[in-house]
């Protein structure tokens, strides 16, 4: 190359990196260090946990309130009996046991939700970009305004229907109002997305041969694959995460979700500081894991449900 | 076999009784059986509506739609035996050539093997034979269009339908791929409809030419009777390049003739376009090709040479004539510059004259 | 009537599941709440339900703690808003710009995004904790405290201090939402403002922040949406207390409800909040329908 590069002067490109290099610093610390604390947390032994100063970093690291969790959990240890000390070392709280079989609950529910969310929002969303029919608009507009109803102003109603149906303390209710409070997003994302797909795809199709739901099943749901696993992350995350209506349906182990019994911890003061912050971990690495996993889909189907929305 | 009637057929948008506005309005159409047709006209003159009804696409408003005898306003578009090309192909992105052309024959759930036989067959004739395992994606615009007329010919359909199949190819590959269409209806024995909004692709391909305009048909007829003998100004100006020049003036009896005037030049018309009163106005239509160059004899229409645009084979000139550019083709032999007066001699045969007020032709017989 | 056409009854079918799905479980429940919320349901007294019209929203809106938790939840979401979108803001800006490492750094920013809102109360009460928590901890060895402070159980940092938990975890949302924004502006814009010679700082003031408009109002909107029914951070961290510094709307309702177990009145302000936020986003409402 024997072209003139032009260089800009070196004091603001130094600057320039220097900024940025301090403001992705801040960012990180800002982000992670709330998280770093939860996981350090739960790695500490009790006695080390509350020492002043903080151990910011754990000096002999343990895998304790996991093992305990696990091992109860699988049935392969008890609970420590009443009346032990709790912050010394190997005390395994009651509510130990409960914290797998809830998030085997939190696992079905929002899968449950995810694949409801599916088959009734992807032929929902087609419907919507692709069709025109008299009653679009107020169809749009319905399903919009569902999304900003607040969920405590449906906890009234849901609890007295969710009471008088008998679903009271069953993960069946919290399928379904979890799916109504996801299910318009869902519609959203993917509509937006099936109107990125030309019009004449699905004309096309239709021509050649296909009815509605086979233009749907044939075509356009091969080429919706980033849409609908960001859809199906949503959903999954949403579920996940809900704690008000889980907190007002659920009352015993058999239906608690992850979030319920973590809260539980949260207010027990049998429990170990250190054990609370294991539970805590327990709560935050699946999600975690998903959404910096599908980075991309996330933030693409965000910015479709929010922006084009 | 298929010959495809419209019978005051009206399709309108929006909703309600009195909302909406009309995309094509009482049309009567008869398209007969293995004839090419092609829809002419700017965008939004309803032809690609005419075309999506004729595939179902599109949901007639009121009026009918026969296919033969059968009544179809209610036949879906995947229960008719019609095949369509797109302007923007609409191939499958995830699907191979192979698969894009086989679908519309899974879909109608024929043998494996003879899905194998037509494809082959039909990748063959297109001379896409070697790009049957890509993608669409992998694929020119020149290569798409051959899959996407594949994806229609395998279908071996009693109704073929075009929208624009062409308009996104550049100049040359459209030109050689005109003759490929009109020889695969040589081959198909289907009846062909095709839209388009370029006159010289029209003027090629049809056997019948339907000019519309704002949802209305405009006329019928073959290339020759639309460029020939066109019916309103509309189609005049729609057809040829340049455009034709159209004149306005009086017609004026005298002499026992009729005579097209304006301003000092009076021109004598042939008896077959006398038909209009004395006094009424009229519009006289004069195509560039249809003079030749007076030199020192009489002359049908005196101007003055404002332009000389040499163009490959002839010239055109513009000239000034009664307040009035006319752009005229001379060849390219003649010695003129810009600022001559000139006379041109014009072939009475030719001319076109209107009425001014509803802008249709006032030829006998029109 | 017009007949109902092919393409009609193809949606009717396609969207009947979720037709059938928003009535159940959305339609009917804010009916049906409305219908509660005229009688006097109180489910320590079952057998007596009487119809009282709008006593209930009168007894709600002439009762002065219902009224404090109004302000106090306007309080905490105009804290909440304001500090999302100027934190949004900067984040936006930072990852709107190329360097080594941004792909990273945004993966990182979903983590708050992601954990649920329970495992983010937990986090931050034990950060708050008094006795052992990160706050002082850091404080104390930075120098800026000497002793360990009572954080949540002082009446006048209690607000604050949950709004900062909540704007941790939604500054990434609010931040995509304005990143997408940013990169939504024609460079031409800023080729022109260049050529005329504006410095960085006015092309940032004159073109990046007016053409980022329609990204704050949306970003606004959601957060105050999320910011006036917020529940889990209020229930886990102090649930309404110390005395009541931290009674909001949301977990009013609650109490009222699940707690006194006067449905009729939990319902009425359940209504009232609904009918509130309903109002403030039908400019939400309206602008994004217009774009779809």
């Amino acid at each position: 190359m024997s072209g003139v590069i032009i260089r800009r002067p070196w004091a603001p490109r130094l600057l320039r990196t220097a900024v940025l290099g301090a403001a992705s610093l801040l960012l990180l610390i800002y982000v992670l260090a709330p998280v770093a604390w939860l996981l350090s947390s739960s790695l500490q032994q009790e006695r080390e946990l509350t020492s002043i100063p903080p151990h910011w970093i754990p000096d002999h690291p343990t895998l304790q309130n996991f093992r305990a969790i696990f091992a109860t959990g699988l049935g392969y240890a008890q609970p420590s009996a009443n009346g032990v000390d709790p912050t010394s070392g190997g005390f395994i709280p009651s509510v130990a046991a409960n914290l797998l079989p809830a998030m085997g609950n939190s696992f079905i529910v929002a899968f449950a939700v995810v694949v409801l969310n599916l088959l009734i929002g992807v032929p929902a969303a087609y419907a919507i970009a692709k069709i025109r029919f008299r009653f679009r608009n107020a169809a749009l507009y319905t399903i919009l305004a569902t999304r900003v109803i607040p969920d405590i102003a449906l906890v009234v109603p849901f609890f007295l229907m969710v009471r008088k149906l008998g679903l009271l303390d069953s993960l069946t209710s919290l399928i379904i109002t979890y799916l109504a409070v996801t299910v318009p997003f869902s519609v959203f994302v993917l509509a937006s997305f099936f109107e990125q797909l030309p019009d004449d795809l699905d004309r096309a199709a239709r021509v050649d041969g296909c009815s509605r739901l086979q233009v749907l099943t044939r075509v356009f749901l091969p080429l919706a694959r980033p849409a609908l696993v960001a859809v199906g992350l949503f959903a999954f995350l949403a579920s996940w995460n809900e704690f008000l209506l889980a907190l007002m349906f659920t009352q015993t182990a058999a239906s608690q979700t992850l979030p319920i019994v973590v809260a539980g911890i949260t207010s027990d003061f049998t429990v170990s500081f250190s054990f609370l912050n294991a539970a805590g971990v327990l709560a935050v690495v699946p999600p975690v894991i998903l959404a910096v996993m599908f980075e991309r889909y996330i933030v693409s189907g965000l910015t479709a449900g929010a922006v084009k929305g | 076999m298929a010959r495809i009637r419209f019978q005051s057929v009206s399709k309108r948008y929006g909703s309600g009784q009195s909302a909406g506005q009309f995309a094509v309005e009482g049309l009567d159409l008869d398209i007969r059986d293995q004839e090419f047709l092609v829809l002419l006209g700017p965008s939004g003159c309803g032809k690609s509506t005419t075309l999506n009804m004729i595939a179902g696409l599109e949901e007639i408003t009121e009026g009918a739609l026969l296919f033969d005898d059968q009544v179809m306003n209610n036949v879906p578009a995947h229960k008719r035996d019609v095949a369509m090309v797109f302007q923007s192909y609409a191939l499958y992105p995830h699907k191979s050539v192979f698969e894009n052309i086989a679908f519309g024959l899974r879909m109608r759930k024929v043998a494996e093997a003879e899905i194998k036989r037509r494809v082959e067959d039909a990748a063959q004739r297109l001379e896409i034979a070697h790009l049957l395992a890509r993608r669409p994606s992998q694929l020119s615009g020149g290569q798409r269009q051959r899959v996407a007329l594949g994806r229609a010919m395998v279908r071996e359909p009693s109704v073929f339908l075009m929208d624009e199949p062409l308009s996104n190819l550049d100049a040359s590959l459209r030109i050689s791929m005109r003759a490929e269409i009109r020889h695969l209806h040589a081959q198909m024995r289907s009846t062909f409809v095709y839209v388009t909004h370029d006159q010289a692709e029209a003027l090629t391909l049809a056997d019948r030419i339907v000019v519309m305009n704002g949802g209305r048909i405009q006329q019928i007829g073959t290339p020759d009777d639309i460029y020939e003998r066109p019916q309103t100004i509309f189609v005049a100006s729609f057809l040829g390049s340049p455009a034709i020049n159209l004149i306005e003036g009086t017609l004026a009896r005298a002499d026992g003739a009729a005579w097209f005037c304006r301003g000092a030049w009076r021109l004598r018309l042939p008896p077959e376009l006398a038909s209009a009163a004395d006094g009424a106005a009229v519009t006289l239509g004069l195509r560039a090709e249809d003079v030749q160059l007076a030199g020192d004899g009489p002359a049908d229409l005196p101007a003055v040479v404002e332009t000389a645009m040499p163009s490959g084979a002839d010239q055109y000139l513009g000239v000034r004539s009664e307040g009035q550019t006319l752009y005229l083709r001379v060849a390219k032999d003649a010695r003129v510059r810009e600022g001559d007066a000139v006379g041109f001699t014009l072939t009475p045969q030719r001319l076109h004259l209107f009425d001014s007020q509803t802008g249709r032709s006032l030829r006998a017989g029109a | 009537m017009q007949r109902i056409s092919h393409d009609e009854r193809a949606a009717l079918g396609l969207l009947g599941p979720l037709a059938v799905v928003l009535m159940a479980v959305t339609a009917f429940p804010i009916l049906y709440s409305l219908w509660i919320s005229l009688f006097a349901v109180n489910l320590r007294r079952p057998a007596r339900q009487p119809f009282v019209g709008l006593d209930n929203y009168l007894h709600v809106l002439g009762d002065a703690q219902f009224l404090e938790s109004v302000t106090r939840t306007a309080w905490f979401s105009a804290i909440a808003v304001l500090a999302v979108l100027v934190i949004a803001t900067l984040v936006a800006i930072l990852l709107d710009q190329e360097f080594p490492g941004r792909r990273i750094l945004s993966a990182c920013l979903l983590i708050p995004w992601a954990i649920p809102s329970v495992a983010n109360g937990l986090m931050w009460k034990w950060i708050y904790d008094a006795n052992y928590g990160a706050l002082n901890g850091a404080l104390m060895q930075l120098g800026f405290i000497t002793q360990a402070q009572v954080w949540l159980g002082n009446a006048n940092r209690t607000i604050p201090l949950i709004a900062n938990a909540f704007i941790w975890k939604e500054v990434p949302l609010a931040a995509i939402l304005l990143l997408v924004t940013l990169k939504s502006i024609p460079s031409d814009l800023y080729a022109a403002a260049r050529v005329d010679g504006a410095p960085a700082w006015h092309r940032f003031v004159h073109v990046t922040l007016p053409a980022m408009r329609p990204g704050f109002l949306l970003v606004a909107l959601y957060e105050l949406l999320m910011a006036v029914r917020h529940f889990d951070l209020f229930s886990l961290l102090t649930e309404g207390g110390p005395g009541g510094a931290s009674d909001v709307l949301a977990w009013r309702i609650y109490v009222e409800t699940f707690r006194n177990l006067s449905f009729g009145t939990g319902a009425a302000m359940s209504y009232i909040l609904a009918v509130a936020t309903l109002a403030a986003s039908y400019a939400l409402i309206r602008s994004m329908a217009q774009r779809l």
